[in-house]
């Protein structure tokens, strides 16, 4: 019970990490962005490749893989969103063209697990690092891991320093107000596009940042970004996609939901374990039809 | 063999690419849920129509069927072998059926699409169909769940041209599709839903009910791909609820229509043909790929995917054909109906 309770809020707080990433790329450039699953994966196998090539302990390299999917999202950002914007492009076409460019990630990252195969005799087809985080203590029994902690205290801290940065800093200033008014925000003297690459700059390290937590939660394939994005979506059009508050809040509820109330749920319904997946499902649809513009009415804005 | 493996692609792919077109190039509905109407119709094939013909032939047809699937399938599929007209009442049973649920199924999308824009449309879209097949996956009795499913076959009565048989009736029905799609870019239910797409406000100020548009572009749309489902699932004989990927079933059709020319029937029917075409090629050409660069192909069919969905809406956005105004009726065969609609009154 307590054992399903850590896990679930772990898995929680790692999608709530990577629906802010959606909700951000929406609320800035109407863009949503479904190449997260990629990046996603991306996240998670550069976690497992530099763990693999050189040990020592997985944490360390949950920051490189994140600034990796950063870099990716700038690029994405810089030669094709940045176009497609000024074009005038419409909400189909951008969330298109992440599609296409989820498809170029996904082909890579499986091409490089075909070379380290190959090459470097490292088979990494499916890959499964959870044991590798050591039980610290035991709660009634329940084991407690450090990506338990480590999860959890990152996404609360990047709340803290998300708001921080919105509030406080004249950066976090200007894109707030890019968000809500591009045209009087660039009137004012605020250079939209830097504002703009920003967001898909913390867009890329949010994404890597809850694939590389999740290569320590769960074991997966290169699909497992093309598995999980559906609770990722769900999450942020949950939390509204227009308050990065609203998509952490989002996808908190969909990992709390899909693990534990499923769990609760099980005690009278036997069989709705293997019907998991439809939980956050369902309750998407419902909040939808609820507010149709998710909770981020519930929410003040950004 | 490849041959065959292109018609076939060709063949389902460009019925779900002119599905698509009516719900995307015509009507503005961001439907990333296509896989939803492409079960349902694999659904109308494997899980009703077997269990017709098991009725019909005295088998089993409750839950022992879907256990024992594969052994009443095949005895199924030598009894339909030697009867021609059971096997054709069968098939035109199943379509009729693919019809039926995809429509009902489209109708019951209609409700969120009257309510949600753009990208919560879509991710609503998408999780219907992932809900619908997660269900399907794990539900044993009706399609056998992870097992999947084995289907009687109605095409087995042309003996050594079984498949060629089974392609023959998937491309007249493509063209049957592309006539149908053609005919409604025609009519003035096409222009209206035209219309809805280019401004909402515009089509309401002319009297056009925009929830009824677009529910008629979800209905007619999801009827069709499940029509694909169906011939789908009879082609191979089989239903498995995984087999009906989001990949395949909704993004590649996603690329066919941003190659061809959204809102374009020729154009995605083209798009359809390079892409299968393309497809049939990094197939037969698997062997010689993986010696030149170490990688397994398949990887090079989503890389290709990718850089064609990504360039075409960098470089050509309107797709290789551009939609065209449509050519409606001739004026004086409109006043002709006009008056003959009086007269009759």
């Amino acid at each position: 019970m307590l054992a399903i309770l850590f896990s679930s809020i772990t898995y929680a707080a790692i999608l709530a990490i990577g629906c802010a990433s959606i909700t951000l790329l929406y609320a800035s450039t109407r863009t949503f962005n479904f190449a997260h699953a990629s990046m996603v994966s991306w996240g998670f196998y550069v976690v497992f490749i530099l763990y693999r090539f050189f040990g020592y302990t997985p944490y360390i390299y949950i920051p490189i893989a994140s600034v990796v999917t950063a870099v990716f999202a700038i690029l994405i950002y810089l030669l094709i969103i940045r176009r497609l914007l000024n074009l005038g492009a419409s909400e189909i076409t951008l969330m298109m063209v992440t599609l296409g460019i989820d498809l170029i990630l996904f082909a890579i990252l499986n091409m490089v697990v075909d070379i380290l195969k190959r090459n470097f005799g490292v088979d990494a087809t499916k890959i499964n690092i959870v044991l590798s985080d050591p039980i610290i203590a035991r709660i009634w029994g329940a084991p407690i891991k450090y990506i338990h902690i480590v999860s959890i205290v990152t996404a609360i801290v990047l709340v803290i320093l998300l708001h921080i940065f919105l509030t406080r800093t004249n950066l976090g200033i200007a894109m707030r107000a890019s968000i809500e008014n591009p045209t009087l925000a660039s009137i004012l003297g605020i250079d939209i596009n830097i504002v703009y690459a920003l967001s898909w700059f913390i867009g890329g390290l949010l994404a890597g940042l809850s694939g590389g937590l999740l290569v320590l939660f769960m074991e997966g394939t290169t699909t497992i970004g093309f598995d999980s994005v559906v609770y990722y979506f769900a999450g942020s059009i949950v939390g509204g996609l227009y308050s990065i508050y609203g998509g952490l809040l989002g996808g908190a509820l969909v990992g709390v939901s899909e693990r534990f109330l499923t769990f609760l749920l099980s005690y009278w319904i036997p069989d709705i374990i293997a019907y998991r997946f439809a939980i956050p499902m369902m309750m998407l649809v419902v909040t939808l039809l609820i507010y149709p513009k998710g909770l981020a009415g519930l929410v003040r804005r950004i | 063999m490849s041959l065959e493996y292109l018609a076939i692609n060709f063949g389902i792919g460009a019925i779900l690419a002119l599905s698509l077109n009516i719900e995307v190039g015509f009507t503005g509905i961001p439907q990333f849920g296509r896989v939803m109407a492409v079960l349902v119709g694999a659904l109308a094939a494997g899980g009703l129509m077997s269990r017709i013909a098991a009725v019909l032939l005295g088998l089993p047809w409750g839950v022992e069927y879907a256990e024992n699937s594969a052994r009443y399938a095949s005895a199924m599929s030598t009894v339909l072998a030697t009867s021609p007209l059971m096997a054709i009442t069968l098939l035109i049973i199943t379509l009729i059926l693919a019809i039926a649920l995809g429509a009902i199924i489209g109708y019951a999308a209609a409700f969120p699409a009257l309510r949600l824009r753009e990208a919560y449309l879509g991710i609503t879209l998408l999780s219907f169909g992932e809900i619908l097949r997660s269900i399907l996956y794990n539900y044993t009795p009706l399609i056998g769940g992870t097992k999947g499913l084995s289907i009687p076959d109605v095409f087995r009565f042309a003996q050594g041209f079984r498949s060629q048989t089974a392609i023959a009736f998937i491309l007249l029905i493509t063209i049957v599709m592309l006539i149908i799609s053609e005919r409604i870019n025609r009519s003035p239910l096409g222009r209206a839903m035209k219309a809805v797409r280019d401004s909402e406000i515009a089509a309401e100020v002319y009297g056009k009910d925009i929830g009824t548009i677009r529910a008629y572009a979800l209905t007619i749309g999801s009827a069709m791909a499940s029509v694909a489902g169906a011939l789908y699932a009879l082609f191979t004989q089989t239903i498995y609820a995984y087999q009906f990927s989001r990949y395949e079933f909704t993004f590649l059709p996603w690329a066919y229509i941003m190659l061809g020319g959204v809102g374009n029937n020729i154009g995605v029917v083209l798009g359809a043909l390079l892409f299968s075409s393309a497809r049939m090629f990094i197939v037969m050409y698997k062997y010689e790929i993986s010696t030149v660069i170490p990688i397994d192909p398949v990887w090079l069919e989503y890389l290709l995917t990718g850089l064609v969905i990504v360039m075409v809406t960098m470089f050509r956005p309107k797709g290789l054909l551009p939609e065209k105004p449509a050519f409606t009726l001739p004026r004086r065969v409109i006043e002709e109906i006009s008056e003959r609609v009086k007269s009759s009154e």
